[in-house]
């Protein structure tokens, strides 16, 4: 069925298509004048024509054109030259460096490309194929390494599971700190509602020609009220003028389990001492040698199967092309019952509608349907039954022939009830479903006055509606879930954008060159939803609203709304190409802010020196510095400055006050201003390319959703918090260490450190804990004042003055008990670095990356839990075990002595020693990990032409395939919450509680082009 | 095409000028901002069972009704609230049932009305002495003034406040005109409209607020005068659930089906399957005379166990049973299990379907016989504490002849020359069964034999509190002492022995010894 409905689309364009006239075809090769080496991708086109080719990787091109016309050979970085085409039927091209030599075309904010050379602020790209050959289906996660300033974590190994990115720290303390999302100039939807994936991963990376990072408040600050957290500008592939070409490729991905944290296999149920049948904890005695244990976390685990295919098609004529795509990709997952199936398809073309009025537009069209065996709660703990499961059951049995389940153990004395099922039962009888449709449209007029004028007006539209369901079937354990619960949500979501800009664009007086962009923009979003909760299903087996006795069912209906408008300029000057000064402004008004806070402006201010022109040599390198300085901001969530009432569900109904948000009329848009510096260089011919850049941001008036004390007369309230501080340094270093004629390396390593420092809080606030980011007392995820913002505060041991550890009389180490917050983590990374390589030998390509971390503190909350649990391996290897520890104890006269005295380290000392203390439980953890290895080999032209297809390709590939880390637990990539945290916002980044570790795969691909 | 740049500012006009319209979205169209008073009444009821049973939740372990099965659990048996999250019972109070009685009584004066203004107010006082009697010290005169740090104002201020609001809330009710809005029984789940009612209502607060001061502040004339007052019209204050409750919201919380109507119940859902009743308990409810082994409400207010034994565990310990039969050797030793004690659930206040006490008649005459014995008149206190007890009994639906019974058995005084004052508290005890009122009435006799005999300090309570008693409830963790560090700290609430320094009618009571 899909595929028809592609080929469908596909026969309608190529109805379209052209045929040109026929005449000579002519030959050659594109070659460079610096190293003789052909140029693959270059263009060759006939003037005057919208007709042309491209060249193959060996630089070869072929043409059909008439006698007498010109053809215009053309590439990035090189002169173009111009041939007329007489008898001669090879015509080669030797393309000569450019002097200014450099130019690259960026794409900035709102769309605007601009010329990186005169760029007065950062801005990093990624290629699409750099993005592929990561073979990540979520392009969030696709970018890890990428980008020099940009912390990317997934929230684990299920498909289902959200990535987050953030861009040079945190900004807010709650809500979302991610950047804004523009697909092709409109704001699109990542959010991840309900713990569901990231919305952008429903966006399919084989379309995508490149992804400009914003990183920095002064590249994002046209965005003014949207940019405090940057901004990722994704641009997709556009028509191709010329003869189709379309693309076919399948790749199939095989998926393990990654790494796993470790269990004890020496003892089995109880709590302390003996076997105890009815406890869930493994604080027993030894296993029996005839005793059967099993190694649950393997069992549980299984081998994921994904298969992707992707089709594309691209062409067009003088005066339109087009651009289509068509994906699907369906698959298991290394959890059981856990399965994805996603459709898209993406339609673009563009049109000359009149001399100087151009038409684009796009449509795609996305299903993601995903289900989860997995389901965890807010703060994360997704696979903590697993790694908690005594290993004397079988992980495996949970259910009799007929589906009944199968209680490990059954407790039922008439005053109460225990049952026991294994996690499996959950996973393959009580799955969650997300489904999704989503469909974006996306229309751009471009006017062309006159050579220095252009007019543009964009509208576009990303709706999707999304299900949800979670059903617990009867028989499921747990007081209120016997007879099965209902609990689904609906929604459509949409996001409208409309952008006017126009471009005055000339020289004012000679060498001085003045762009001015003037626009204004209209966006809307609204979400309408329908959330179901009921129990009790009357029969058993349905499991629909239908079959919620109507008494048990709780519904309710949500609509929220958002209106902003802008209008801004920029405007910039540009000298000699060696003095740049930019400048532009954009005011905001916002329907989430009160009245008299509604208009927010942001400015910015930027410059750049490009001092390699004061050189003689100024053609052979290139060296810039550059200084920003902008503010801009952030709005409030919709609908938090009134208070309005829910429905009361118990006796009488009416309403009652709500709790999920207390109205705040003083709420004030929260602001961030940045100052940045850079510098760039490049050198050896463009075959190095440096950049760095430096930043200090301070973000205001935080806008923080919390639960806030209850004399106020509100449970949750949104209002501005404080003041906290981001700095940090970005190195981006880009070259081709070895380039031959048959062999180039070519790398990227960016590295960036961030440091953060919690300033200011409202009132009387010294430590902040985030509420879906503490899964044990012991410690949790928090900021606290004049401390790194991404902190975990909790319990440590006492210490003495010259800081050692303070010993008990009982031999054992005093907790201490009066100060339970004490900052004891930081979940920052200290250092990061991504080393991205690529190696191409003939008609062979290996690419890989190499992602560094150093420092930086996890929360590994799924260790203390298997340790309260008595599971852990820590316990199997230290239980019971003499041993003296490290410290003093404090002596009558005041005085400190070494401690000698040798205790037993037993289920009490485990329990209420070590368990409660958090300290031990905050590792500093440094990784070396291949994010990816992609072998690639392109099939040479002789017998690409002898299969008449134009290119065939075949890539082995392995995603996390080597990580060597000193984390005690699973994959210490972790993100309990996800970005959202739980709907209650704030970042658990760092917080491991039971995380499903990344899944290790590796794929194979072939790809053929026609 | 010049035509085009002189649109621009004209159609940059036309739109600024319909944007600041469109601007004007941010209320939630599908929930109201307010509504009229009897849309809110029902709530506030309800939302009060909640609030004073996520007190007894708690307090029932601290007087000593019921214990853990647990020796280890850390609020039930180990008095250690050091971990403790949340505790629901402060939200309770300023939340759910005294925002949305300001936000009603708010409506009220806007409309101009009376009638639902009283109630709101009497409904405050009542959730504020509920709630300053476990937490003392707390926000009054800068609640609800949206400020995160509130200055803490004593419990005496506290007390005085909330007589004031009882004050106002009577003056209101009697301002009540033809032209209020209708209350009625779909509003007024108590009293179905009748002000009377909640007039007598007010005063019965009154009785029980002025009760816990009355022996330091010579108030037992106040007491008697208010409780007098209050008993000419009074009528039981308790919220009904249905009979056949179907859902979560229509449960008492102290029913079988624990109850958990919302996530933010989570932390007060009961935990009647892993208790039993304690010792001391059973001690009250042991008449042990021929044909009236028990009191005959221990059948009402507790269900059959399967082995229908009616054991008492001994406070914080587990299931340890003074005097368990030592079995003849070589029999090895049974311990007791749950089985050998009474099923908590299904009794008189512990069914699903339930009523949940704001305030029965009967503590309005224990208030009184408290009263009279103190102003020593024994012949007036006497004659309350025999109507009390007949009044629970009868509540309870003993038969008559089982309540002439026990109204004759060595348990009860026969003439007022005998009466003492621990006659009158193990009967109020008895009769406020699982309420929080009988913490109130522990801690202001400092938890003395004198007025409730054989009572001892749990084994379990953990040696850090050096033998103190508890005395209150922590405030909310969660935010108090997040957002209000420098209160916590003044008021000493940032102690790990916090809830071990007793409230200020506590500190001050004469009855301790």
């Amino acid at each position: 069925m899909k595929r028809k409905i592609l080929m469908l689309f596909l026969s309608t364009f190529l109805l379209v298509a052209h045929t040109i006239a026929q005449q000579i075809t002519v030959t050659g090769k594109v070659t460079s004048a610096d190293d003789k080496l052909g140029v693959p991708g270059a263009s060759v086109k006939i003037k005057g024509t919208s007709s042309g080719v491209q060249t193959n990787l060996d630089g070869a091109y072929s043409i059909k054109v008439a006698k007498g016309e010109v053809l215009v050979f053309s590439y990035i970085g090189f002169v173009t030259q111009e041939k007329t085409v007489g008898s001669a039927a090879v015509i080669d091209a030797v393309l000569a460096t450019d002097s200014k030599g450099l130019s690259e075309v960026v794409v900035t904010a709102l769309g605007i490309k601009r010329d990186k050379r005169t760029l007065t602020y950062s801005v990093q790209t990624v290629k699409g194929d750099d993005l592929r050959d990561a073979n990540q289906s979520n392009i969030i996660n696709g970018l890890q390494g990428q980008i020099a300033g940009a912390q990317i974590t997934s929230s684990g190994g299920s498909p289902g599971l959200p990535s987050e990115i953030i861009l040079r720290g945190v900004s807010s303390l709650t809500g979302d700190n991610q950047p804004l999302m523009i697909v092709d100039g409109i704001r699109v939807s990542n959010a991840s509602s309900d713990g569901t994936i990231n919305r952008l991963a429903d966006f399919n990376p084989a379309d995508i020609e490149s992804i400009s990072v914003l990183k920095g408040a002064a590249a994002a600050a046209l965005y003014g009220i949207d940019a405090a957290s940057g901004a990722i500008i994704i641009t997709t592939k556009k028509g191709k003028e010329g003869k189709m070409q379309s693309n076919l490729s399948y790749k199939s991905f095989i998926e393990t389990v990654g790494r796993t944290p470790e269990q004890q296999k020496i003892y089995t149920s109880g709590t302390g001492s003996g076997f105890d049948e009815s406890s869930i904890s493994s604080w027993g005695r030894k296993y029996r040698s005839d005793e059967l244990i099993y190694n649950n976390i393997d069992r549980f685990f299984k081998t994921g199967v994904v298969h992707d295919v992707n089709f594309n098609a691209t062409g067009g004529a003088e005066k339109f092309n087009y651009y289509m795509s068509g994906n699907y990709n369906n698959g298991s997952s290394i959890i059981p019952n856990t399965e994805t199936d996603k459709f898209s398809m993406l339609i673009k073309g563009s049109a000359q509608l009149a001399k100087n009025l151009e038409l684009n537009a796009s449509a795609n069209y996305i299903k993601n349907n995903i289900k989860e065996g997995i389901v965890g709660g807010s703060s994360g703990g997704y696979a903590n039954g697993i790694y908690m499961y005594p290993l004397r059951y079988d992980i495996n049995r949970y259910q009799y022939e007929n589906g009944n389940p199968y209680y490990e153990y059954y407790e039922n004395s008439g005053s109460e009830e225990t049952a026991r099922i294994s996690p499996m039962w959950g996973v393959m009888r009580n799955p969650r479903n997300t489904g999704t449709q989503r469909i974006v449209v996306n229309g751009e007029l471009a006017y062309k006055a006159n050579d220095w004028i252009n007019l543009s007006f964009r509208s576009g539209q990303d709706y999707y509606n999304q299900e949800f369901s979670n059903i617990t079937v009867p028989g499921t354990p747990g007081s209120y879930m016997k007879d099965g619960r209902l609990y689904q949500t609906k929604g459509n979501y949409k996001y409208q954008t409309n952008i006017f800009n126009s471009t005055f664009d000339r020289n004012i007086i000679k060498d001085l060159r003045a762009t001015l962009i003037l626009g204004a923009s209209s966006e809307y979003f609204e979400a309408s939803t329908n959330s179901f909760t009921g129990t009790g299903f009357i029969v058993p087996d349905i499991y629909s609203v239908n079959n919620i006795p109507a008494t048990n069912l709780i519904t309710a209906e949500g609509l929220r709304k958002r209106q902003r408008y802008a209008v801004y300029g920029d405007f910039k000057l540009d000298y000699k190409n060696m003095l740049s000064f930019g400048i532009t402004g954009r005011n905001d008004w916002s329907s989430t802010l009160p009245i008299n806070a509604r208009s927010f402006y942001s400015p910015s201010f930027s410059g750049s020196f490009t001092f390699s022109e004061l050189f003689e040599n100024k053609d052979s390198w290139f060296g810039k510095l550059r200084a920003s300085y902008a503010k801009v901001g952030k709005d409030a969530p919709i609908y938090a400055t009134y208070t309005t009432l829910s429905p009361y569900y118990g006796i009488g109904g009416g309403y009652q006050n709500n709790p999920t948000i207390g109205g705040n009329t003083n709420l004030v848009a929260e602001t961030t201003r940045e100052k940045e510096f850079g510098v760039e260089f490049r050198l050896f011919k463009s075959r190095l390319n440096i950049e760095a850049a430096y930043y200090d941001k301070e973000s205001h008036d935080q806008i923080v959703t919390a639960r806030v004390p209850l004399p106020t007369g509100f449970v949750n309230q949104t209002f501005n918090a404080g003041k906290l501080r981001n700095r940090g340094f970005e190195l981006s270093l880009t070259g081709i260490p070895v380039k031959t004629k048959d062999f180039t390396w070519s790398a990227t390593l960016n590295t960036w450190i961030n440091r953060s420092k919690m300033l200011e809080f409202p009132g009387q606030i010294e430590v902040f804990p985030y509420t879906f980011g503490n899964p044990y007392n012991a410690a949790k995820a928090a900021s606290m004042l004049n401390m790194p913002v991404l902190g975990i505060v909790g319990t440590d041991y006492l210490k003495n003055d010259d800081g050692y550890t303070v010993i008990g009389g009982d031999g054992y180490p005093v907790i201490n008990s009066a100060n339970s917050a004490q900052y004891i983590g930081n979940r920052e990374p200290k250092l990061n670095f991504g080393f991205l390589n690529r190696f191409n030998y003939k008609d062979f390509s290996l690419s890989f990356l190499w992602d560094f971390r150093f420092g930086g503190d996890v929360y590994n909350a799924t260790r203390l839990g298997m340790t309260s649990r008595g599971i852990s391996k820590e316990v199997g290897d230290w239980r019971d075990q003499s041993f003296t520890f490290n410290g003093v104890v404090l002596q009558d006269d005041g005085s400190y002595v070494k401690n000698t005295k040798q205790v037993s380290l037993d289920y009490k000392y485990f329990v209420e020693n070590y368990a409660v203390t958090g300290t031990n439980f905050i590792e500093t953890v440094n990784w070396a990990r291949v994010r990816y290895i992609t072998l690639a080999y392109s099939l040479p032209k002789k017998y690409t032409d002898r299969l008449k297809l134009a290119r065939v390709g075949i890539e082995l590939s392995a995603q996390n395939p080597i990580l060597i880390t000193n984390y005690s637990g699973g994959d210490p990539e972790v993100n309990s919450a996800g970005p959202n945290a739980g709907g209650g916002g704030g970042s658990t980044m760092g917080v491991d509680y039971g995380a499903i570790p990344l899944s290790r795969s590796y794929s194979i691909g072939i790809s053929v082009g026609f | 095409m010049k035509n085009i740049f002189k649109l621009i500012p004209v159609l940059l006009i036309v739109i600024l000028t319909s944007c600041s319209k469109n601007l004007d979205i941010n209320i939630d169209p599908k929930q109201p901002v307010t509504t009229a008073p009897n849309l809110r009444l029902p709530a506030i009821l309800g939302n009060m069972a909640y609030h004073l049973y996520s007190h007894a939740r708690f307090s029932s372990y601290h007087s000593f009704y019921i214990t853990s099965r647990y020796n280890t659990s850390k609020v039930e048996a180990l008095w250690n609230y050091n971990d403790v999250t949340r505790l629901g019972a402060w939200r309770w109070h300023y939340f759910d049932v005294g925002s949305n009685c300001l936000g009603m009584i708010e409506r009220a004066e806007v409309d101009g009305t009376y009638n639902y203004r009283g109630v709101g107010k009497i409904m405050l006082a009542f959730s504020y002495l509920t709630a300053t009697d476990s937490f003392g010290d707390m926000p009054y005169k800068e609640a609800y003034k949206g400020i995160y740090y509130p200055k803490y104002d004593t419990q005496e201020v506290v007390y005085a406040e909330i007589a004031k609001l009882l004050n106002d809330g009577i003056a209101d009710l009697n301002k009540s005109n033809a032209s209020d809005p209708t209350m009625n029984g779909t509003a007024d789940l108590i009293y179905q409209g009748d002000l009377n009612k909640w007039k007598a209502f007010a005063e019965a607060v009154k009785a029980r607020l002025l009760l816990h001061t009355a022996n330091f502040q010579n108030g037992y004339d106040a007491v008697l005068s208010a409780v007098n007052t209050s008993l000419s019209g009074f009528s039981d204050a308790v919220f009904k659930y249905p009979t056949t409750p179907t859902k979560d919201w229509e449960r008492n919380m102290w029913g079988a089906s624990i109850a958990r109507p919302e996530w933010n119940f989570a932390e007060i859902v009961n935990m009647l399957n892993n208790s039993v009743s304690t010792d001391l308990f059973m001690s009250y409810m042991t008449v042990g005379e021929p044909g009236l082994k028990f009191d005959p409400r221990l059948f009402k207010l507790t269900t059959p166990g399967v082995k229908n034994t009616y054991y008492g565990a001994k406070a914080s310990e587990g299931l340890v049973v003074p005097n368990w039969p030592v079995p003849i050797p070589p029999a090895d030793p049974v311990p007791p299990v749950m089985d050998d004690f009474a099923n908590l659930y299904n009794g008189h206040w512990t069914a699903d379907n339930s009523p949940f006490p704001y305030i029965l008649k009967e503590e309005l005459y224990f208030i009184k016989a408290e009263a009279a014995f103190y102003k020593a008149d024994h012949a007036t206190a006497f004659d309350a504490y025999k109507e009390g007890i007949k009044l629970n009994m009868q509540r309870l639906g003993v038969a008559e002849s089982e309540i002439t019974a026990y109204l004759a058995s060595s348990k009860i005084k026969q003439d007022a020359a005998s009466l003492e004052i621990s006659d009158i508290m193990v009967q109020k005890y008895i009769a406020l069964y699982l309420q929080a009122e009988t913490w109130v009435d522990l801690r202001r006799y400092g938890y003395n034999a004198k007025a409730y005999p054989g009572i001892y300090y749990p084994a379990k309570a953990s040696s850090e509190w050096a033998g103190k008693w508890i005395q209150r409830l922590p405030y909310d963790n969660q935010t108090e002492y997040i957002y209000n560090p420098q209160e916590m700290a003044r008021l000493g609430a940032t102690a790990r022995n916090w809830v071990f320094t007793p409230v200020w009618w506590a500190d001050k009571s004469t009855l301790k010894n």
